[in-house]
């Protein structure tokens, strides 16, 4: 801390963390831009509504194309809420708690529209519902809407309870509130006014949610997984798709929320808050992860590499030295690989290189996700045939790339309105930690 | 620039000899073959009703030229590429087909392949048909097969018998006869093929271990083998309870994995709705209690 503890009083810490809840012209702004590029995506989506698939790259042997790896990244940037909030904090490591807000509010978002992202690929999205009601409960892909649904209820419900107290704090006691959401607050507050019974009730819900978190979280990711792996293609057809994908999951949620840090410390001038050392134990998590996964993909590729079996050969080839080694190689390299040489060191696990790092990160997590997809399926086991040329090489379309940045623009919409209304550290645990004592409520 | 233009060059080049390597070459006797009988517009109007429903899918409608984008293109059959070549020329096309297009052979007959080509041609105002020439009348042999089972001989007994000249019917010796028996999907030939003797018969001997139905009956079919064409032969039809009996359920009459939902296996359908109770029981509890809160607050 650059500051003196003694010094912080509760009012302090009320007004640090809760400032920038008001409306001020760059958030105006940034809305506006965020609302207007999403137009430009929805109309985009019109025509892929009005025309069919066809507008997008996606024919009869690549059937899975930019949308579904869009769909895996968004489950996966998703899991982080479990990461931090459930296996670090139940483990007690005290110096998350001005993250875990920031997970869950990650987790929310990516969760909620990982279910639109997975719209955009059907032919015909008003019988989303059927997938419920004609289910089979044999088929992964019931599980998988099982699971994600539940898995955002759970993040949702993670993301409010905590958020009790501050609401209590902030209807009462800041004064900067825009008039018009002071009553929204009272509203949402329920009542809280920190009595013990009070307490109780929420510590023993937070309990519940994250235990029951990391079964949800595991089960989405490797249900998703499944929706690969029970299929007998080369590249697909692996016993540890499900802990692979867990791990990529955790790469690229901790590079999610360490560029969330970032930009929440710069703009809402949380440094006091979001110290060098948050950034520093963040980078270690997610060299940790980025490890683990690296021990994935040398298990996903040595081993069939190894015994080379026919499609695997054309498989491998492919992504090592064919049509896809550039992007293969740069995903690993500078997706994997370097970030863990630097995030070594102290030094690039400093707010700034820790960022570029992070950016690096997620966004080969994405290709990443594409090259999961994609490769394999330009090589079925039975031969294509007569087919034009356009079927056997999968290149996604404009109007497929714009629907599949909507999905961004979405989360981005929603972290920005969370982070806007609320405060985005908690606000009564923090006061809590630092010992400032039970707040007054009158 | 120049790199591009030398590239698409070289695309054209390469992509000119690969189609000319395939080219489909029509004999020159098949090319002078011509119609046995004169188009009339009632051939015309058939012909259209068997082109809208075996060619237009992949030829599309006749002048539009909205064919199907395979490789190699089927191309519109009203423009002067199909409308040059002879009646020979295109009757044999539609005869032999050539992947991706199907052969009409067996699925159309002889004579509805000429009222489509009948029907192709009306888009066609320069085209006079070349006169007809009847078909001579059919010489080969007409063969008709039969088939039992021969319990003290443990086998199945093919006669075949055939038109003789003078009208009369007589045993058919010296034609090969395949057996074949159904199974789930096609056909599957048992033993080889036998050829009849001079009294028309051919002798197959049925495996002991094959499965049946659940009364043991298979069914069986024998057929001639005339690759060539040359005959007009009738296959015979016949079950025998001379299989294993078998009862096997059909894939989806159990619970199994691939079943639809009704046939789902128990474990699954109880490790899912356990979790899902489970769990929302959970959370339902959670909101619940969290409705608790607004309730003890004090004042
Ligand atoms: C599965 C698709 C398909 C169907 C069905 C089909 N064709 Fe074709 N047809 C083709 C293709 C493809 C070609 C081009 C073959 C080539 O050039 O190698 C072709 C070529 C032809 C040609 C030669 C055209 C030329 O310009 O030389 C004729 C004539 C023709 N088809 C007639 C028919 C008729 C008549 C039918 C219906 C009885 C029919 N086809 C059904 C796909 C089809």
């Amino acid at each position: 801390m650059t500051m003196d503890d003694n010094k912080l009083t509760f009012d302090k810490i009320t007004s640090d963390l809760t400032h920038h809840i008001r409306i001020n012209k760059g958030f105006l702004i940034w809305m506006g831009f965020l609302t207007l590029s999403l137009l430009i995506c929805l109309y985009a989506y019109s025509i892929q509504l009005k025309t069919g698939l066809g507008v997008a790259g996606i024919r009869d042997y690549i059937t899975w194309g930019m949308y579904l790896a869009n769909f895996v990244f968004f489950v996966a940037a998703s899991l982080i809420g479990m990461l931090i909030s459930a296996v670090l904090g139940l483990i007690g490591m005290k110096w998350l708690t001005p993250i875990t807000r920031i997970a869950e509010t990650i987790a929310v978002a990516f969760a909620a529209v990982a279910g639109l992202v997975i719209v955009s690929d059907m032919g015909r999205p008003e019988r989303l519902a059927y997938v419920f009601i004609y289910g089979r409960p044999q088929s992964p892909i019931l599980w998988d809407v099982t699971v994600i649904t539940t898995y955002f209820v759970l993040s949702l419900l993670l993301l409010f309870l905590p958020m009790i107290a501050d609401m209590a704090i902030i209807h009462r006691k800041v004064e900067t509130l825009p008039s018009w959401l002071r009553p929204v607050y009272k509203v949402l507050s329920l009542n809280f006014t920190d009595q013990p019974a009070q307490n109780k009730i929420i510590s023993r819900a937070i309990r519940i949610l994250l235990i029951l978190l990391i079964p949800a979280a595991l089960s989405i990711h490797t249900v998703t997984s499944w929706l690969f792996a029970v299929t007998s293609r080369a590249g697909w057809d692996s016993t540890v798709f499900g802990p692979y994908f867990v791990s990529g999951a955790f790469v690229a949620g901790s590079a999610a929320v360490i560029i969330a840090m970032f930009f929440f410390r710069k703009n809402y001038k949380l440094q006091d808050y979001l110290t060098d050392m948050h950034f520093d134990k963040m980078g270690k998590v997610l060299a940790t992860v980025s490890l683990v996964y690296l021990y994935f993909n040398i298990n996903e590729f040595l081993v069939p590499g190894y015994k080379l079996k026919r499609a695997d050969a054309i498989h491998l080839q492919e992504l090592f030295a064919g049509k896809d080694a550039l992007l293969f190689w740069a995903v690993q390299v500078g997706g994997l690989i370097l970030p863990i040489l630097f995030m070594l060191f102290r030094r690039f696990r400093k707010p700034l290189p820790i960022l570029i790092i992070s950016i690096a990160v997620l966004i080969a997590a994405w290709f990443k996700r594409y090259l999961i997809v994609i490769p394999t399926q330009e090589h079925p086991f039975l031969p294509i045939q007569h087919v034009p040329g356009n079927f056997i090489h999968y290149s996604p379309t404009l109007i497929e790339t714009l629907i599949s940045v909507a999905p961004f623009i979405l989360v981005l919409i929603i972290i920005t309105l969370i982070s806007k209304f609320f405060p985005v550290i908690p606000l009564h645990e923090t006061a809590q930690e630092k010992g400032i004592g039970h707040i007054k409520f009158d | 620039m120049r790199f591009n233009t030398l590239f698409i060059l070289i695309l054209i080049f390469t992509a000119g000899t690969r189609t000319s390597a395939q080219t489909w070459v029509v004999p020159d006797e098949q090319k002078a073959v011509v119609a046995p009988f004169k188009f009339t517009p009632d051939m015309q109007k058939q012909g259209e009703q068997i082109y809208l429903k075996n060619c237009q899918a992949c030829h599309g409608l006749m002048g539009k030229d909205n064919w199907a984008r395979l490789t190699p293109p089927p191309g519109d059959l009203s423009r002067e590429k199909a409308q040059i070549q002879r009646d020979g020329e295109i009757f044999y096309r539609i005869t032999t087909g050539k992947t991706p297009m199907p052969e009409f052979r067996n699925i159309l007959s002889e004579e509805d392949r000429w009222w489509v080509v009948a029907y192709l041609r009306t888009f066609n105002p320069k085209y006079v048909q070349p006169n007809p020439v009847a078909k001579a009348a059919f010489t080969g042999r007409i063969v008709t097969l039969a088939m039992q089972y021969n319990d003290q001989m443990k086998k199945i007994v093919v006669t075949a018998s055939e038109q003789l000249k003078d009208g009369q019917k007589g045993p058919a010796a010296g034609v090969e006869v395949v057996l074949f028996v159904k199974r789930y999907f096609g056909k599957m030939q048992v033993g080889d093929i036998r050829t009849t003797n001079a009294a028309g018969l051919a002798l197959f001997e049925f495996p002991a271990d094959l499965p049946g139905n659940k009364d043991g009956n298979v069914a069986l079919t024998a057929m001639v083998n005339d690759p060539k064409g040359i005959m007009k032969t009738t296959p015979a039809d016949a079950a025998f309870g001379i299989g294993v009996p078998t009862e096997k359920p059909g894939l989806t009459e159990t619970r199994a994995w691939w079943s639809h939902r009704g046939q789902a296996p128990v474990w699954i359908l109880l490790t899912y709705t356990l979790s899902v109770v489970i769990v929302w029981g959970f959370i339902l509890y959670i909101v619940y209690s969290i409705l608790q809160i607004r309730k003890l607050s004090k004042g």
